[in-house]
């Protein structure tokens, strides 16, 4: 009797070495309260629930405190959470994502009006701008420029450089991208209205012309070629990108462009989301680099949202009368999509009830997106 | 069209034979010893002459079933056995053979010895195509290896243009010490404030998309005027095309938003023609304009 009692309580011994109270500490419970924080933002204050409520959730899982042995934390070779990890460390989720975005993208107001494109342009700044104070706070220049491209406001982009250049502070930058993503209505506005004059907050734009049909087909093709063959470093980006905005545009591809918009984003989206979360494991995470990667992140978004307001209005010194471009479509040239040119368009009302910029400011936006995946492709080239 | 399909399937599968051998095509001959006295050894611990291949490629070439030979009239003098995962060679990586005539000892040992009047020829799965040989150099000394310099980079029809005698054999590695520094450390000498990477980056940046305006810009006016001649052909009959430019953003956007719902429920069209055409009409009453829809009622008063 004394024998089984004894073994009983072995067992229940050994038991709780296993569970996770057993192997908590501080730094895993501090790692809970920040995914049930961003879940909290995702479901109470809707910002950007589609990313933040897998990466808030998948952050819990991975701080779920492990005896490591067991072979299901997303850095255990061979775990299910490892396998679909892969997509993430190997870098194919975001071409995926970018073929999901070619295909809901319309880039009509770009064509209608290629100007726009260079706002796209100067917005790539901010990449470069972190890139340079990265180096001056020790960073390597592999590990800068996978910090800067935060500055590019393109989830899928950040997460594809930093698993070539720095695979060790991933998830660091995954979920600084994403969270300023989300918090781009509250970053860009403050700064839109203070490099702007209330005269040029009014600008009235020239409605955009249509666009034909032909125009749109040529458009991916075109663009395709003519970035790839100066970046051919960009390719699984843009390649991805320009493909699915074909089979969009082709008319003959109806089905397939749907899966890329609809399901097949809708499943990367969650893969993504949920393993950068899971790779936010504490002991990985929780480093003075992150907190870095945080304070880089929030400048090049700064400097970004700064030089396309800026570069709007020196452009607009070269323009004539009619033909100038509202500054307040600047803070677009960030590719989040969009997000950033709707904030373009309420701000814009803010100042006129009827002066509506959302087409206008769609131009830089998806320039933004083509600008920083070019941007990657530059920083890999240079750097890998 | 049953010929067409045939000759698809064809064309298919021959450039799937090609593609087969183009991968084949990517391994090099990069070094040899003849005389090893002092060397490398194999794992018998003996010391025999050696060859190196190299694959030049990014992607794994396997190697199985192509051939080892030392004489021009028997090209398929030794076979490299198909099935051994070994003969699957990493991007980039090297393989070694011993040409010490006991090909029982193993999958990389030759059934043919070098001679200082042999070529080593490397020939492809068909038995025919040489991809690559090298005639063995005369006088040479023992335990003296020739290589390519740079590994994979030189001629492939035995002359010997980009080969030389080696300071050091280097067999199963590169011939060259490679460049110890990462691109990212070299960067970090020459650019350590992130200025000259910033500047030559958003030049390209700039220059892309500078590039895809002046295009665009090129393509809009052409299909402008492409519009413009459509336009006024529809003109010269009775109904009067209505320039975009007149109307308001708002009735722009009401008009689209109708005709889309209109054709979404419909299902009239697969592509609109995006043209909008307005005709006038004779009748004087429509319920667009009729008082009696757009007047609220008058409140009526109860009398009791």
């Amino acid at each position: 009797m004394e024998q089984t009692q004894s073994g009983f309580l072995n067992n229940l011994a050994q038991f709780w070495e296993y569970t996770g109270f057993a192997n908590c500490n501080i730094q895993y419970l501090l790692m809970i309260c920040i995914g049930l924080v961003f879940i909290y933002l995702a479901i109470k204050k809707d910002w950007e629930p589609m990313l933040l409520v897998p990466i808030g959730f998948g952050i819990i899982i991975g701080n779920i405190p492990l005896m490591p042995g067991l072979n299901v934390g997303v850095y255990e070779e061979g775990s299910v959470l490892n396998i679909l990890y892969q997509g993430v460390r190997q870098g194919w989720y975001p071409p995926l994502i970018f073929l999901g975005i070619g295909a809901m993208t319309d880039f009509s107001a770009l064509i209608s009006n290629p100007k726009l494109l260079l706002i796209g342009a100067a917005a790539q700044f901010g990449i470069f701008g972190a890139y340079a104070i990265s180096l001056a706070l020790g960073f390597t220049p592999a590990e800068a420029g996978a910090i800067g491209i935060i500055g590019g406001a393109d989830g899928p982009t950040a997460i594809f450089l930093s698993s070539r250049l720095a695979p060790d502070l991933m998830g660091a930058i995954a979920v600084s991208a994403y969270s300023y993503m989300a918090l781009v209505p509250v970053i860009q506005p403050p700064i839109m209205r203070l490099l702007t004059t209330n005269k040029e907050r009014l600008i009235r734009m020239k409605p955009p012309r249509a666009v034909s049909p032909t125009e749109k087909k040529i458009f991916p093709i075109v663009g395709f070629l003519l970035t790839a063959f100066i970046v051919p470093s960009g390719i699984p980006l843009l390649g991805m990108l320009f493909f699915g905005n074909l089979i969009k545009e082709s008319g003959v591809t109806r089905r397939l462009a749907e899966t890329a918009r609809g399901p097949l984003i809708d499943v990367i989206t969650i893969l993504i989301g949920i393993t950068v979360g899971c790779s936010t494991q504490a002991d990985k995470f929780l480093q003075w680099s992150s907190i870095k990667i945080f304070i880089l992140g929030f400048l090049s978004f700064i400097i970004a949202t700064t030089t396309g307001v800026l570069f709007v209005k020196f452009f607009n010194l070269f323009l004539k009368e009619g033909n100038k471009i509202n500054p307040l479509i600047g803070n677009a040239g960030v590719s989040a999509v969009p997000d950033s040119a709707r904030i373009s368009n309420n701000v814009g009302l803010e100042y006129d009830r009827t002066n509506y910029l959302l087409m206008h400011a769609m131009g830089p936006n998806v320039a933004g997106v083509i600008g920083s995946a070019v941007a990657a492709g530059i920083l890999l080239g240079f750097l890998s | 069209m049953k010929q067409i399909k045939s000759l698809l399937i064809a064309g298919l599968v021959l450039m799937g034979i090609n593609l087969s051998a183009q991968n084949q095509s990517d391994m090099r001959l990069n070094e040899y010893l003849v005389y090893n006295t002092d060397d490398f050894q194999d794992d018998f611990g003996q010391q025999n002459a050696w060859f190196e291949l190299f694959n030049v490629s990014y992607g794994t070439v396997n190697i199985g079933g192509c051939y080892l030979s030392n004489d021009i009239n028997n090209l398929q003098k030794y076979i490299i056995p198909k099935g051994d995962v070994l003969t699957s060679i990493k991007p980039r990586q090297h393989v070694l053979f011993w040409a010490d005539n006991q090909p029982y000892r193993g999958t990389f040992h030759t059934n043919f010895t070098l001679a200082e009047s042999d070529t080593i020829y490397f020939v492809s799965s068909d038995g025919r195509t040489i991809i690559d040989r090298i005639a063995i150099q005369k006088d040479i000394e023992p335990n003296l290896s020739y290589g390519r310099t740079q590994d994979g980079i030189g001629s492939v029809d035995g002359n010997g243009e980009g080969w030389q005698f080696m300071s050091r054999t280097s067999p199963s590695t590169n011939n060259a010490v490679l460049e110890a520094k990462s691109k990212s450390a070299v960067m970090a000498e020459l650019d350590p404030n992130g200025g000259l990477m910033a500047l030559t980056a958003m030049s390209v940046v700039f220059l892309a998309l500078i590039i895809l305006f002046f295009v665009f810009k090129t393509i809009g006016k052409l299909a402008t005027r492409n519009q413009q001649h459509k336009s006024d052909v529809a003109t010269e009959g009775k109904i009067t095309t209505v320039k975009a430019e007149e109307n308001t953003g708002e009735a722009i956007a009401a008009i689209s938003t109708a005709l889309y719902l209109y054709a979404v429920d419909n299902e009239a069209h697969d592509e609109e023609s995006f043209q909008i055409t307005m005709k006038h009409t004779d009748r004087s009453y429509s319920p667009w304009s009729s008082k009696i829809y757009t007047l609220r009622q008058n409140p009526q008063v109860k009398k009791n």
